[in-house]
């Protein structure tokens, strides 16, 4: 049984994903500018995957996310402002300003980072999912992919390993309907991802990814399945992104409304914020309170961005390569 | 063409004893066909050990039925489109026919409707094929589908399918025997009075808003709607059944266990769960789920006649109608539940064959070499 929801945990839910909302608009903007190097993938619109998904983990879980990662990392406890001098590479980054977007990631808490290479996490949460196994803790691993990816061999060689071995690995397939440009319509044979479990001997089922509640009780049941010995098992979340593939996509591929239709009926945080308040659990107060408080974090950890210093040539190698 | 439909009844001339077959053509008969995308694929299959249910079965069913159809002289299928693959599966397949050079299938069309990948769906689709005159709508889902199915079928008959999990109302059936069970409702060949049997249901009223259920309304003590199944015996409080059999999977099991209602009997049943700190209390052991046989204890039962309202106990949680979460309830709303006796009408297979066989309309003369 998933554990349920007390107020703290909807306020801290609510949070999350306003948190990654509100970092994604704001480097929707940014980026435009001209001033952010390199690329950055925008997750709004998938809030409740991530926030859903990694409210069931510990900080001793580990999940590998892909090149859409930001909200992966928020939800698993990465420091937003740290995130936002990353991305800026800035030396005061998660990862000294070296990484950038695609490669977030902070082992402290569990994050192994986000991933340039599609369908690059699977093999990495079967190692990380082996490890806790045979050292006998109850930790289990979540690897994030898209619908793209869930046509690499990479990720079949990884549902494959992880159902042989029997390992705690919860592989969450966030189905957003297009492989960059590409609907999934016209690549993915097999039209529900989560048909595929079964042809590596594990459950797979479907949820929908607008609704937090539904993708934490569905992700919960995976995560307690996993913890327990169960083994691996197959969540695909229907989601929809907001923004293009990359930033500077101009979304061509996308039916004329389609976007602002989701947002006007499916949004996660509308749904999220109506039921909450609806049901007597928060107030609108609370929820305008955690608005403003998030505004301010963002905000605040831009203007931090900008005037941190920039890794130096002294940098250039060091993290770059580990001695065993 | 020789069709096992070219060998229907005169409704007028019933009962026919042997040798009254009149011949005629009935490729326009016409029927539904709803399939549930999204049946076969819930939080169960984590929670239980429900089975998958692909897209390419759902597919290999539908083919079935036309098959079946087109032996009963159907001409024309109606078909809720989608937008996860089985719609393309059975375009593909049609295709591959015609390559083939197979014995024809009816005619299959695709209803013009807008998509939303939800229930309403299905209530359009549903509204299409009753507007157009079907003879009646295989349905290929669980309870949840034909629940919906039946909010919207009006006097449209049913023909069921199961193709999901816990299921009770549909029936757990090989296709061909339901597409040929309807094909012959369709053609004629039998009577709606020897084919088709009444179902009764569940009206659930919470303030102003009133849905159906068709075998069982479950009170939680869930807030939220979620993952929508229930599989935690702790999370139940209250079951109201149309019917609960002894050998049905499923939430009205535990109804079944306290007091078992058959699908014809003019009374449904309910049961109150106890909950924490109501003591030691006697409860019944219920398969509620595929591979979860659960102890439930029990506080009260008693019996729902028809027409007559009754009041929900639990007044803040969450509602499942034939199994899967759909109301939350904030305490503030009164709530009831109302057994009615008409709800929809639904294909009897067995009888209908049954009739057929008897009344030789499964059998072709000599010298036509069972060719169709």
């Amino acid at each position: 049984m998933t554990k349920p929801l007390t107020r703290e945990d909807l306020l801290k839910a609510y949070r999350t994903m306003r948190t990654i909302r509100e970092f994604e608009e704001r480097l929707h903007t940014d980026f435009a500018t001209g001033e952010i190097p390199g690329f950055v993938h925008l997750y709004a619109g998938e809030e409740a995957s991530a926030t859903g998904v990694c409210m069931n983990l510990t900080a001793e879980d580990h999940i590998a996310s892909t090149h859409r990662g930001h909200g992966h990392c928020i939800a698993k406890g990465v420091d937003p402002v740290g995130m936002m001098a990353e991305i800026w590479g800035r030396k005061t980054g998660t990862c000294k300003g070296k990484g950038g977007s695609m490669h977030i990631a902070d082992l402290s808490v569990g994050m192994l980072g986000a991933n340039g290479i599609v369908g690059g996490g699977g093999p990495l949460v079967c190692g990380t999912a082996l490890a806790a196994k045979l050292r006998g803790q109850p930790h289990v691993s979540v690897c994030f992919f898209g619908d793209g990816a869930s046509n690499q061999g990479t990720i079949f060689e990884a549902m494959n390993l992880a159902s042989v071995w029997n390992l705690p690995v919860i592989f969450l397939a966030e189905n957003n309907g297009y492989a960059e440009a590409t609907s999934s319509k016209f690549s993915v044979a097999c039209d529900n991802i989560a048909d595929r479990a079964s042809a590596f001997g594990m459950p797979g089922i479907t949820v929908d990814g607008f609704d937090f509640f539904a993708v934490y009780e569905a992700a919960g049941a995976a995560i307690e399945r996993a913890r327990k010995g169960g083994g691996p098992s197959l969540v695909e979340v229907k989601l929809s992104r907001y923004y293009g593939h990359f930033e500077g996509d101009q979304q061509t591929y996308r039916a004329p409304g389609e976007v602002q239709n989701i947002r006007d009926t499916k949004d996660c945080l509308l749904q999220f914020a109506r039921r909450v308040t609806t049901g007597g659990q928060l107030t609108q107060v609370e929820l305008d309170s955690i608005d403003a408080e998030v505004k301010a974090l963002i905000d605040g950890s831009v203007v931090k961005a900008k005037s941190d210093p920039k890794p130096s040539e002294a940098d250039l190698l060091t993290d770059v390569y580990v001695s065993y | 063409m020789w069709s096992l439909a070219c060998q229907v009844l005169n409704e007028a001339q019933l009962p026919i004893q042997s040798g009254s077959i009149v011949k005629h053509t009935s490729s326009t008969a016409a029927l539904g066909i709803i399939a549930n995308p999204a049946s076969g694929r819930d939080i169960r299959r984590l929670t239980s050990r429900a089975l998958v249910f692909p897209t390419v079965e759902k597919v290999n069913m539908i083919e079935r039925l036309l098959g079946a159809f087109a032996a009963t002289g159907v001409g024309r299928v109606l078909m809720m489109p989608d937008l996860v693959g089985i719609a393309a599966g059975l375009l593909r397949a049609i295709d591959g026919r015609r390559g083939q050079g197979d014995a024809a299938w009816p005619e299959v069309e695709f209803l013009e409707m807008p998509l939303t990948d939800s229930a309403l769906d299905t209530e359009r689709a549903v509204e299409r094929m009753r507007a157009a005159g079907v003879a009646a709508i295989v349905v290929l889902g669980g309870d949840g589908t034909h629940r919906i199915v039946a909010g919207a079928c009006g006097d449209t008959p049913l023909a069921t399918l199961s193709s999901g999990t816990n299921n009770a109302f549909p029936d757990l059936r090989e296709a061909t025997l339901t597409g040929l069970a309807a094909g012959l409702l369709a053609s004629g060949a039998v009577t709606p009075e020897e084919a088709l049997v009444s179902n009764k249901r569940l009206r659930l009223r919470v303030g102003a808003r009133e849905e159906l259920a068709l075998v069982e309304v479950c009170v939680t003590r869930l807030e939220h709607v979620g993952a929508r199944a229930v599989w935690d015996p702790a999370s139940i409080a209250e079951v109201y059944a149309a019917f609960a059999e002894p050998d049905a999977i499923g939430l009205s099991s535990i109804v079944a266990g306290v007091s078992p209602v058959g699908r014809r009997q003019p009374q449904g049943a309910w049961v109150r769960c106890a909950g924490e700190g109501c003591g030691e209390v006697g409860g019944v052991w219920a398969p509620i789920a595929p591979g979860l046989v659960v102890p439930v204890p029990i506080a009260a039962s008693g019996v729902l006649s028809p027409d007559e309202p009754v009041s929900l106990h639990t007044l803040r949680g969450s509602v499942a109608l034939d199994g899967e979460r759909e109301i939350e309830l904030d305490g503030r709303q009164a709530a009831s539940v109302t057994l009615e006796l008409d709800g929809p009408r639904s294909l009897d297979v067995p009888a209908t064959l049954a009739a057929a066989i008897r009344r030789g309309a499964l059998r072709y003369p000599a010298g036509a070499g069972g060719q169709r």
